[in-house]
């Protein structure tokens, strides 16, 4: 569920289809670099409405997968 | 006289800081434009917490007025300074190159007033939710590390993104660009590059040399093309080289990254102008003279004065 949303969230953001977008992509290679992120990452939030903290061991899908899973089991 | 609410909240006289430049930004140049009745700013650079400390000590001796320190946070010594402004409850800290939330609740219970330098909406708004007092809304016509968007594009969409003041940063040497950036809806400038020709600013007399020497398009980026350094400096044989190297079919980040590797301090402490990397903005064509901190920030003023006062003349 969280996938889905996330993939979708970043396929709208830059324009991609969101089946190229897997839990093992990285950022890097879809052009997505650290200013995108943190837009992302805020787009995410609104979405969830949850806080995520930005740190640079967020390389890949997966990561931020588990970022927005870890706070809203939490939650 | 330019009053802003930047000026209320920090105690200075005009608002105006002058950037945290690497291995440039020393005691001595923020004492002196604090002195100049603007925000002197100590860079703690990659140095360690001593460095930081001496600049401190020797920015305290040389005057009473409020100045910052920027911490730059790819430092590998990062933990070391940010606990440092803290325990010396420096007024002011600004911070480039990531994002300063990690340090937040340290500097904010320390009674500092925490601005960062940010290059989108998106950053502008988490310093804000962050608790940053203010923010630097830094266009890639600077000099050093950069976004992508331009000034005359970010500024007023950060503006209209948070509700703490904006301070202008990208592009401004004089009473122009000042006027500018308050019609784009910012209370205050950074400058870099023309406080780089202040009489006290100690940098390499051939650094001084090379942005007096540099005109419109003396500038180019480096570090696009992997992103994380993307950095502008003035045209020269590292330039060149860099460029050439970073867009080699063998090119990788770590290979890319080794090569800026002491290329500021070859630049600032030995005039290397073959080997060193000297930043600057696009705007370094518009520095044309060496003077004291305080005579530039006084011209600056009064030429944005004098534009502002006149700017209905175009109202019919």
């Amino acid at each position: 569920m969280v996938l889905e949303k996330v993939r979708e969230l970043i396929a709208e953001k830059i324009n991609c289809e969101p089946g190229s977008i897997t839990e093992e992509t990285k950022f890097a290679d879809l052009g997505i670099d650290s200013l995108d992120v943190t837009e992302l990452v805020m787009s995410i939030e609104d979405e969830f409405n949850i806080e995520l903290e930005i740190n640079e061991s967020m390389v890949t899908v997966a990561d931020l997968i588990k970022a927005v899973e870890s706070k809203t089991a939490k939650g | 006289m330019i009053k802003s609410p930047i000026c209320e909240m920090l105690k200075i006289d005009y608002p105006i800081f002058q950037g945290g430049m690497a291995w440039i930004a020393d005691g001595r140049l923020a004492a002196a434009v604090s002195n100049g009745g603007g925000l002197g700013i100590i860079s703690a650079m990659n140095a360690g917490g001593d460095y930081l400390k001496r600049q401190i000590e020797i920015a305290r001796s040389l005057t009473d007025r409020p100045f910052g320190v920027n911490i730059m946070l790819m430092s590998p010594h990062v933990d070391e300074v940010a606990e440092i402004v803290a325990e010396e409850r420096v007024p002011v800290v600004t911070t480039g190159a990531g994002s300063p939330i990690k340090y937040m609740e340290r500097w904010l219970e320390a009674g500092i007033t925490v601005i960062p330098v940010v290059a989108s909406v998106a950053m502008a708004k988490r310093a804000e939710r962050s608790g940053a007092a203010a923010v630097i809304a830094e266009g890639e016509e600077s000099g050093g590390h950069i976004g992508e968007l331009t000034t005359m594009a970010l500024v007023p969409q950060v503006c209209d993104a948070v509700d703490i003041p904006v301070i202008a940063a990208g592009g401004i040497a004089d009473g122009r660009g000042v006027a500018a950036c308050f019609m784009l809806g910012a209370v205050g400038v950074q400058l870099g590059t023309r406080f780089l020709l202040a009489k006290e600013c100690p940098v390499h007399p051939n650094y001084k040399e090379m942005v007096l020497k540099a005109t419109d398009i003396s500038t180019v980026v480096t570090g696009r093309r992997f992103g994380g350094h993307t950095c502008r400096s003035i045209k020269n044989d590292f330039t060149r080289n860099f460029l050439k190297e970073e867009y080699a079919p063998d090119a990788t980040p770590e290979k890319i990254e080794e090569l800026g590797v002491g290329a500021l301090r070859l630049a600032a402490l030995e005039g290397d102008k073959k080997n060193g990397c000297f930043l600057a903005g696009q705007i370094a064509g518009l520095v044309n003279k060496e003077q004291p901190a305080a005579e530039i920030i006084r011209e600056i003023f009064e030429e944005a004065e004098a534009l502002l006062k006149g700017a209905s003349l175009w109202v019919k």
